[in-house]
């Protein structure tokens, strides 16, 4: 049922991803972005429904295997992006955004959805707190890779002179730029809030607050790379290159926590 | 379209240098005079367009040679110019070509920038004018709407106009990459020259409030500063006012750089490197081209601008060959519009006259045959109709098919068109 709907949300993305290519590549301005809109959100409401189907199929906050987690990830990414879009209004960076959304529910769809029984140590009211925020800042963050990308390619296409497709389509580089800022802070208390509520709740599961495993770990080393970029943007100014650089370099930390240590690393939180 | 002669005269800036340009010049009060003036006897419909690279009257007239006639009448006594002076610098253009070439002028692709938009206002501006003075007609309404939708569609289906060519709306273009919104920036121009000026309008049409003047000499910068609405600063102010604004404009005499690379890296260090853009357009220049190494500084000098210019430029010329394209397409189809429109009375009429003929004589030869049923005379009426119809179907084929003048003005006096009406009205009495 749940997975159905998904399938369904999966198509609308397509088409919308389909019309945001579509809209990058036009003369005319936003001409195929309304309707790249109007798709987007409306598989971002189909895929809400399918997480809620999922919840109450199961009776659990369906984020505890990987098919779940990457469904959710990329809702997360989806409603960030809806967010940043009503803000800045730059539907142009549909056309960036969308396509990692498809992939990741490719991926997503690609993994067992069976619904098991839940393991008990999960069972508990932290689980939706915890994981919703620490998912919500990892979207974030991964919006923010991708605008940080942007950034880049067109920064150094103004310096170097080159007045080209993507500096003409792009937003400015200060729209960029401040979009990068937002993700920087919210990431960060969602990150923050994530690693707290956390902390607790393995305090309850496991007796301690902190046990060093490679997730904990991890995300302390992605919370500091923050931590160290926002200090530089409010005392030195790091902003523009500097930080698209710093963002870049917090991602892939994040990687490596988000995906890394479940698949590779293991520990204490290898559910998936 | 015999009877009705299209006719597109005057000079553009290729046939006609500055000089002449000059001299044939029209103030923007004297363009109605102009208009009641040129609407001669013989000319029905009339669009003047004058611009400072072009003068063109459009016009729809009855005779191709009174219209030319008191065309140059008037041109010379207004201007005081002999014929063979007006003759040497500009065209005449007829028919097709009069729709063609309007098209051209309205998407820019006769513009001295190539695809430069501001044309299409001017034209519609011109077409504005001469309906006020109800100088334009079936003809002139029906080609000027079809320029405007042909030069709209130019702009949306190729990207003639889609990057910037002048310096200062390159200008604009680019702060507008780096900034977004100008609207609550702040620019410090330093000189007070003309091209300050222009690019600073520029500006001021994006919505710039806050404009900086500096100068060496302070009274030409709160001279620029009066004329703008900016405040005037002393030449000694630069280093403070570069930690404050956006942008920088710079276009002074001075013969060594007045900005360097160290001046820059302290300001940014005072501005928590908040991004700067340096527009330099002196020669020679006035900032150090190594400043464009320093992070989030952006310097553009004249060359850059003209070669970005120069890369703009060929696009267009590129999307031109795009332009041209739609354009033969739509004098196509305007051609046949306006020939079809002109054919129809000509084959109703011809239509008429046979069948008159036809009923003139199946009246006349019914009389004689007596004792006849109505089969009979049904059938004589199918069988004269089916011969008409095969008689007239070559010629209106022929009318339909070929749009060329010559063969309908042939055709007009084989069938005695537009001859009085009354002579149509006697033929129809003598067949009641």
């Amino acid at each position: 049922m749940d997975t159905r709907i998904l399938l369904g949300a999966f198509i609308v993305y397509s088409l919308s991803t389909f019309f945001y290519l579509l809209n990058l590549t036009s003369e005319r301005k936003n001409s195929y972005g309304r309707i790249a809109h109007f798709l987007l959100l409306s598989a971002f409401i189909i895929h809400i429904m399918s997480v809620v189907a999922r919840y109450f199929i199961a009776g659990y906050t369906p984020i505890t295997n990987s098919h779940e987690a990457l469904s959710f990830f990329s809702l997360c990414i989806a409603g960030f992006f809806l967010y940043v879009k009503k803000i800045y209004k730059v539907e142009i960076l549909g056309a960036v955004i969308l396509p990692v959304v498809l992939v990741i529910l490719i991926f997503a769809t690609a993994m067992p959805s069976d619904i098991r029984p839940l393991p008990p140590v999960l069972n508990s009211y932290w689980l939706p707190i915890h994981t919703i925020f620490s998912f919500i800042g990892n979207a974030i963050f991964l919006v923010s890779f991708f605008i940080s990308i942007t950034y880049l390619i067109v920064e150094k296409g103004l310096k170097e002179k080159r007045f080209s497709f993507s500096i003409m389509r792009f937003p400015s580089l200060e729209v960029l730029d401040s979009i990068n800022y937002r993700c920087m802070s919210y990431g960060f208390i969602f990150l923050t809030i994530g690693i707290i509520t956390g902390s607790i709740w393995a305090s309850n599961a496991w007796g301690a607050y902190w046990s060093w495993d490679p997730k904990e770990t991890w995300s302390l080393i992605t919370w500091i790379i923050y931590a160290v970029l926002i200090h530089n943007r409010m005392a030195i100014g790091w902003r523009g290159r500097k930080t698209a650089y710093m963002m870049i370099l917090g991602f892939f930390s994040m990687l490596v926590m988000f995906f890394g240590v479940n698949f590779l690393l293991g520990g204490l939180h290898s559910y998936m | 379209m015999s009877d009705i002669q299209l006719l597109a005269f005057g000079f553009n800036h290729t046939t006609a240098p500055v000089e002449v340009r000059e001299k044939l010049y029209v103030s923007e009060e004297e363009i109605p005079s102009f208009l009641q003036e040129l609407k001669d006897t013989c000319i029905r419909e009339l669009v003047f367009l004058y611009t400072c690279n072009r003068m063109e009257v459009y016009i729809c007239a009855d005779d191709r040679e009174k219209a030319m006639e008191s065309l140059y009448r008037v041109f010379c006594n207004r201007f005081k110019i002999r014929p063979e002076y007006l003759s040497n610098y500009t065209y005449t253009l007829e028919d097709k070509e009069v729709f063609r070439h309007l098209f051209l002028v309205a998407s820019g692709l006769d513009s001295m920038v190539i695809g430069e938009p501001q044309i299409l206002g001017q034209v519609k501006d011109a077409y504005r004018i001469a309906t006020t003075f109800n100088c334009t007609g079936f003809y002139l309404d029906k080609i000027f709407h079809k320029t405007f939708n042909v030069a709209k569609r130019i702009r949306t289906e190729t990207k003639i106009g889609y990057n910037p060519v002048s310096i200062s709306s390159m200008a604009v273009e680019l702060s507008k990459k780096i900034f977004g919104d100008l609207k609550r920036k702040k620019i410090l121009v330093i000189g007070a020259g003309e091209m300050c000026e222009i690019a600073l309008r520029h500006f001021q049409k994006e919505g710039i409030a806050d404009i900086s003047v500096t100068n060496r000499t302070f009274a030409n910068a709160k001279r620029l500063a009066e004329e703008i609405i900016g405040t005037p600063y002393p030449f000694e102010d630069i280093p403070l006012l570069l930690t404050e604004v956006d942008m920088v404009l710079s276009s002074t005499g001075a013969s060594r750089p007045i900005i360097d690379k160290p001046l820059i890296t302290t300001v940014m260090k005072k501005r928590k490197n908040k991004p700067l853009f340096l527009i330099d357009i002196a020669v020679p220049r006035d900032i150090e081209p190594d400043v464009n190494n320093i992070e989030n500084v952006y310097l553009y000098d004249i060359d850059d601008l003209k070669d970005l210019s120069q890369k703009h430029l060929s696009d267009r010329m590129k999307e031109a060959e795009k332009a041209k394209k739609i354009i033969e397409e739509e004098v196509e189809k305007l051609s046949r519009a306006i020939n079809q429109v002109d054919v129809a009375p000509l084959i109703s009429h011809i239509v008429e006259k046979f069948e008159a003929t036809r009923e003139n004589e199946l009246k006349k030869y019914i009389v004689k045959l007596k004792n006849v049923d109505d089969d009979t005379l049904k059938t004589i009426d199918i069988l004269t109709r089916g011969i008409v119809n095969k008689l007239i179907h070559p010629y209106i084929a022929m009318i339909k098919e070929n749009g060329n003048p010559a063969v309908l003005e042939t055709m007009k006096k084989i069938f005695r068109f537009g001859e009085d009406d009354e002579e149509k009205l006697d033929n129809r009495k003598q067949g009641e």
